[in-house]
């Protein structure tokens, strides 16, 4: 079975405006160490394509062992004026959980 | 002896009832309820604008009949923001129906200065410029109709209408996690610039301002372990602090759901921007010095939160009137799904080619509509549903523009159906945010009182 982002880290999604931020919380120690070495702000944002026009923030949480990634863009005007089914972007965690992620 | 904060409400419309066993039970010392996203002023707008006396949330009616006789009784003040647009209003009601209940000697807090919509033209006069905050595009007064216009209010007015012996205080915008704080430094007497404690009152106010997020709701963590028979009786959160600041974040004794350090770490994060600065109108947080400790039993010790002092400015949040938005679905089968959905759009662009429609936006249900391109769409799909969402300045261009597509019922592509519930929904209102920020003397806080 594909390896998931999602088998290392849970999370969730919340929204400001036409910023959604992902909380990614690892599920070891481990898991912390290898998601703070290898997802990268660049690598989200090229994860979410279309889904994200602006820029993606991203800030370390060493105490609780988690990222939290913050783009901007990411909800289509924002909650009031998206035109998405999710314009609030509830489900973006998952979205971000589905990224591969390949063993080495 | 901790001083211990319940949290009952979560947004607007939630089940503010969940205050109940907090109170009946002797769990809590005082009882907050955030009842207003960053929408729900401009919602309410609509209420007040139909009659004048509304314009708050109709959970306070609900609040001041079946809470507030069992907190006044307890002496635990009832704290909530969901005065909305009309904390006054709302306070008048809650001190008739206390009134008829015979609650004599209650007395009610109406926090106001929040509503800035008046003067708006005066503070870009006085040289408020009110850039949009992540754009920054001037605004210009006259370009949309400006429906709302609030600035987020600190824990001051509740703070001193509790030491004025307020059992009941409503407020407007005040700021989500302020709303737990201000007890907190009212029982403490915590200084205005001792950062620390600030900080770690406004960790536990936003822990707990969403309710049911902290206790096993919306919660991946807990997907395989939650009984989702539980989800609705879920108990609701409930902070002890010491007079240090640091908490033990807990809920409602013998009620389903769970704390645990990953239902902490969820919500901890959640609409977080940078933890490090997680600005409030009191104070600056920093979430990444916090030390969180699972004790078991639904209870997490959080400690080490620290603070820097509190912004200049203060955010003002204005909500504008952009146009009306409104949905058709359509269900499209096998076989040549795809060249079908290609022949619906351009029938649609023929259809609405003479109308001043703004934006056609096109989602396929089930394959791309939460998380658009980022896996490949199917390519011999047996089922389509297409979502079209379009938009207008004005409510009956999209009346119109759905009666025209309808003239086509029998003239679409093969085997094409329209969804009923679609056909008959109204246009739906555009409310853009506009947030802003203003220099924190132009605001200020009044309290008025009202006795039974």
């Amino acid at each position: 079975m594909t390896k998931r982002l999602y088998d290392l880290a849970y999370g969730r999604a919340g929204d400001k405006g036409d910023i959604a931020n992902v909380s990614v919380i690892a599920r070891s120690p481990e898991a912390y160490q290898e998601l703070k070495a290898k997802l990268s702000a660049e690598r989200v944002k090229v994860h979410f394509g279309d889904l994200v026009t602006g820029e993606v923030m991203r800030y370390e949480m060493d105490n609780i062992e988690a990222l939290n990634f913050v783009m901007y863009g990411a909800l289509d005007g924002g909650g009031t004026r998206s035109l998405r089914i999710d314009g609030l972007g509830k489900s973006l965690a998952g979205a971000l959980l589905y990224m591969t992620w390949d063993e080495d | 002896m901790t001083y211990r904060i319940g949290s009952a409400e979560g947004f607007y419309g939630d089940d503010v009832l969940k205050a109940l066993p907090m109170i009946m039970g002797g769990h809590v010392d005082v009882v907050c309820f955030e009842a207003l996203a960053e929408l729900t002023l401009a919602i309410l707008q609509k209420d007040r604008l139909a009659d004048p006396k509304r314009g708050y949330t109709f959970d306070i009616r609900t609040i001041a009949q079946q809470i507030l006789p069992e907190a006044f009784k307890h002496k635990i003040p009832l704290i909530t923001n969901g005065g909305g647009l009309n904390p006054l209003g709302a306070a008048e009601m809650v001190r008739e129906v206390a009134a008829k209940m015979g609650l004599t000697g209650l007395k009610i807090a109406a926090v106001t200065g929040d509503d800035l919509h008046p003067r708006l033209s005066e503070l870009q006069a006085m040289g408020e410029s009110l850039a949009h905050l992540e754009t920054g595009a001037a605004l210009d007064l006259n370009e949309k109709m400006i429906v709302n216009a609030n600035v987020y209010l600190g824990a001051a007015p509740i703070v001193e209408a509790l030491r004025n012996g307020a059992d009941m205080i409503i407020t407007g915008r005040v700021a989500d996690p302020c709303l737990y704080l201000a007890p907190m430094i009212a029982h403490y007497g915590w200084s205005w610039d001792d950062w620390d404690k600030l900080a770690s009152g406004i960790v536990a106010g936003h822990l707990m301002e969403c309710t049911g997020q902290v206790v096993g709701g919306n919660s991946l963590a807990l997907i395989d372990s939650i009984n989702p028979r539980d989800l609705p009786f879920l108990g609701y959160p409930i902070a002890h602090v010491e007079a240090d600041g640091s908490f033990i974040l807990s809920k409602t004794p013998d009620t389903a759901g769970c704390v645990t350090s990953a239902t902490v770490k969820e919500q901890l994060l959640y609409e977080v921007h940078d933890p490090a600065h997680y600005i409030t109108p009191d104070v600056v947080a920093d979430f990444t010095t916090l030390r969180l400790e699972d004790l078991g039993s639904d209870q997490v010790r959080i400690s080490g939160v620290t603070g820097r002092p509190r912004p200049k400015k203060l955010k003002l949040n204005l909500g504008r009137m952009e146009g009306y938005m409104r949905e058709l679905i359509f269900t499209i089968g096998w076989p040549d799904a795809w060249k079908k959905v290609e022949q619906l759009k351009l029938m649609i662009d023929a259809t609405w080619a003479k109308l001043p429609i703004e934006r056609i936006e096109y989602h396929y249900l089930g394959l791309n509509s939460l998380y658009g391109n980022i896996a490949p769409l199917p390519e011999y799909p047996l089922e389509i549903v297409v979502r079209v969402m379009f938009t207008a300045q004005n409510a009956d261009i999209l009346k119109q523009a759905v009666r025209l597509m309808m003239n086509n019922g029998l003239s679409g592509p093969a085997g094409m159906s329209i969804s009923g519930t679609t056909i008959g929904a109204d246009p739906r209102i555009i409310l853009g945010l506009w947030p802003t920020l203003i220099a924190r003397e132009r605001v200020v806080p009044e309290i008025s009182y009202f006795e039974v």
